[in-house]
């Protein structure tokens, strides 16, 4: 709609070339947004009884809008209302009204002027490349020159460049649009048409706000784009959410702001690839239950961590993660559960089926970047109820209950409600015959007062363990476990530890080794009393 | 299908056949529930033997997820009221699959009151 606020009076008067300023109509399609534009445009063409060319597309807010001169056309596009269905079966409203001369065709340039513009391109462009530079076009001294002012921003001139792109060197590979003052993209999306080969795009230090600007020209088969300079880089929270949100829409991207990306299948910086079922005894309770505390161990000291991206190895490529927060809303305490609320995707209350779509998080990437913005955690292990409820040769489905804290850190001293949860997790064995998420499906309330209270209290050691309680919060959740897993009592577990610095797959394997070697002495495995 | 995604149709619809027929008449759970492990008779037992009359159970919350192998995983959030008992929360998990064009729960988790959700 930017572009249409430049219209200056003398402007309107100017073009007479069209013949028939008159007959010009509008094309509105609802939530239009939501659709690709190839299919949305080859859909209404398909099923429209008169041909007719599409003027000046774009978007405001969630309508798609576009032009048709022919008054047949248009005749003809208000008799396909609600006759084409969409991928989810709804049907398409179509809605046609007159209007006035779309702008770009009542600021068309003049011929002369188009011979220049030819020209000055001609001059920006490099052959042997394929490549065109429109860097700050505006102030080309040739165009200058001229009296040619050509605003990228403005529909018209970005209609012109198009045209004469189209005409002469449709083969273009890597178009440079830095520096244009650009906010928005929609006189940009024809070019899929016109040049569909393009692979580079520059449209750094721009003002295009948004990410989803993107969607427009997102039939582009880019491999490189620069986009840094743009407000929308500030909309992100850190770089690899930026990268990922870039890549959605553009999958076969390897450079972003003139930096290499890494192959899309991205493997975590912390392996989870301790998780490996034990074929031989599977159907061993013991083994699932070493299993899923190694594997609930492992996740949460991550997921409590400064890092969660480190999950992105955790989870299968099509994982699904859903959050639900079960609140009735006449209770005021629930209202310090915003943080989650936000991405909260109870079936009950949500209705809108767009938003229950968005809601399901799918993909690791998608996952992992709605998890990291979820408010810092720390979980008490103790207080961990687990429920292995259903697995098979290469699936285990069990649930979590438990109560976490929210770590907001106040001079130091880490201070937050406690909240209760249950997650279920489904863990597969892929490919590498290492387990890997499927499902992650999420509960958060808050906790009760009998919870909070019991929150975090680590059982009181007895004298002997004294030594216990300068370890870490997740030192000692580790010998806890450790002890529980070898049957060794805590101080033993403590030590077995210490010696292995902490790694605690490396301490189970000494531990093992020395085991089967007959070299634990009895009175490690005495129990605590 | 409609406007919504298959997951959530029968996950949806599942819960609320489910929990209907669970408050009207237990025993006929039998077309509802299999699992690997104990088989359908066992757990119609099981429920059927349960020792309450009456039950009632309002849903808070419910959340659906396909997983990759086609099969529907759903979680169901509430309160139930049992006999003369005071309200209690609970919270269930089924996973359902297709098996000759009907879709069955394979596998059930119930736990009671673990949370206060109201």
């Amino acid at each position: 709609i930017k572009a249409y606020q430049n219209r200056t009076p003398e402007r309107l008067m100017e073009n007479t070339q069209d013949g028939n300023l008159g007959d010009w109509f509008k094309i509105t399609v609802p939530y239009g947004i939501k659709y690709d534009k190839t299919w949305l445009m080859n859909s209404i063409q398909s099923h429209c009884s008169v041909p007719f060319t599409p003027v000046d597309f774009h978007y405001v807010k969630h309508l798609a809008q576009f032009f048709v001169q022919d008054a047949s056309a248009a005749s003809a596009l208000k008799d396909i209302n609600y006759k084409i269905f969409d991928e989810e079966n709804q049907k398409i409203p179509i809605f046609v009204n007159t209007s006035a001369v779309p702008y770009s065709m009542c600021n068309k340039l003049e011929p002369e002027k188009m011979e220049q513009l030819k020209l000055t391109i001609s001059k920006r462009y490099d052959v042997s490349q394929k490549a065109l530079d429109l860097h700050k076009l505006r102030f080309d001294p040739d165009l200058l020159g001229h009296d040619i002012i050509i605003i990228l921003n403005r529909r018209n001139c970005m209609t012109a460049i198009l045209q004469t792109i189209k005409k002469n060197i449709p083969e273009l590979l890597s178009l440079n649009l830095c520096k244009n003052k650009l906010c928005q993209l929609d006189g940009l999306s024809d070019i899929i048409q016109i040049a569909p080969t393009i692979k580079t795009l520059n449209l750094s230090k721009n003002e295009l706000k948004s990410a989803r600007e993107l969607d427009k020209i997102k039939g582009l088969k880019l491999e490189e784009l620069w986009l840094q300079g743009n407000p929308l880089c500030n909309t992100f929270p850190n770089q690899p959410t930026y990268v990922s949100a870039i890549r959605k829409y553009f999958p076969n991207l390897s450079r972003l702001d003139g930096q290499d990306l890494p192959p899309p299948t991205v493997t975590g910086i912390v392996d989870m690839d301790i998780i490996k079922p034990c074929k031989e005894s599977f159907k061993g309770p013991e083994t699932l239950k070493n299993l899923i505390f190694q594997f609930l161990l492992h996740y949460y000291l991550i997921y409590d961590s400064e890092d969660r991206e480190s999950l992105l190895s955790a989870y299968h490529e099509e994982a699904c993660f859903s959050l639900t927060v079960p609140y009735n809303s006449e209770d005021p305490a629930l209202s310090n559960l915003c943080e989650y609320l936000k991405d909260n995707r109870n079936m009950k209350n949500l209705k809108d089926s767009d938003l229950r779509f968005q809601l399901l998080k799918h993909t690791k990437c998608e996952i992992v970047n709605s998890l990291c913005v979820f408010p810092k955690t720390q979980h008490d292990l103790n207080s961990y109820v687990v429920d292995l409820w259903a697995h098979t040769e290469i699936m285990l489905c069990f649930s979590v209950s438990g109560v976490f804290k929210e770590v907001i850190e106040v001079e130091r001293k880490s201070q937050g409600s406690v909240r209760a949860f249950t997650r279920t997790f489904i863990l597969s064995s892929g490919s590498n015959s290492s387990m890997c998420i499927v499902n992650d499906i999420l509960t958060v309330g808050n906790a009760r007062t009998e919870e909070t209270q019991s929150a975090f209290s680590i059982p009181v050691p007895t004298p002997t363990f004294s030594s216990l309680s300068t370890l870490s919060q997740e030192q000692q959740e580790m010998v806890q476990i450790f002890s529980i897993q070898s049957g060794i009592s805590l101080q033993w577990s403590q030590k077995c530890l210490q010696d292995n610095e902490w790694n605690y797959i490396k301490a189970a394997q000494v531990f093992a080794t020395f085991k089967t070697q007959g070299k634990i002495p009895e009175e490690a495995f005495k129990q605590i009393s | 299908m409609g406007d919504k995604p298959i997951w959530e149709h029968i996950g949806s619809r599942f819960i609320q056949h489910y929990y209907q027929l669970f408050d009207n008449d237990r025993t006929q759970l039998g077309t509802v529930e299999r699992t690997a492990i104990q088989g359908k008779a066992a757990i119609v037992e099981k429920l059927s033997s349960l020792p309450f009359q009456k039950i009632q159970h309002s849903i808070t919350a419910q959340d659906h997820q396909p997983t990759p192998d086609s099969c529907i995983l759903s979680m169901a959030v509430g309160q139930l009221k049992a006999d003369e008992d005071p309200i209690m929360g609970f919270h269930q998990m089924f996973l359902l699959k297709n098996i000759s064009d009907a879709w069955v729960c394979t596998n059930d988790m119930f736990r009671l009151a673990l949370h206060n959700f109201r």
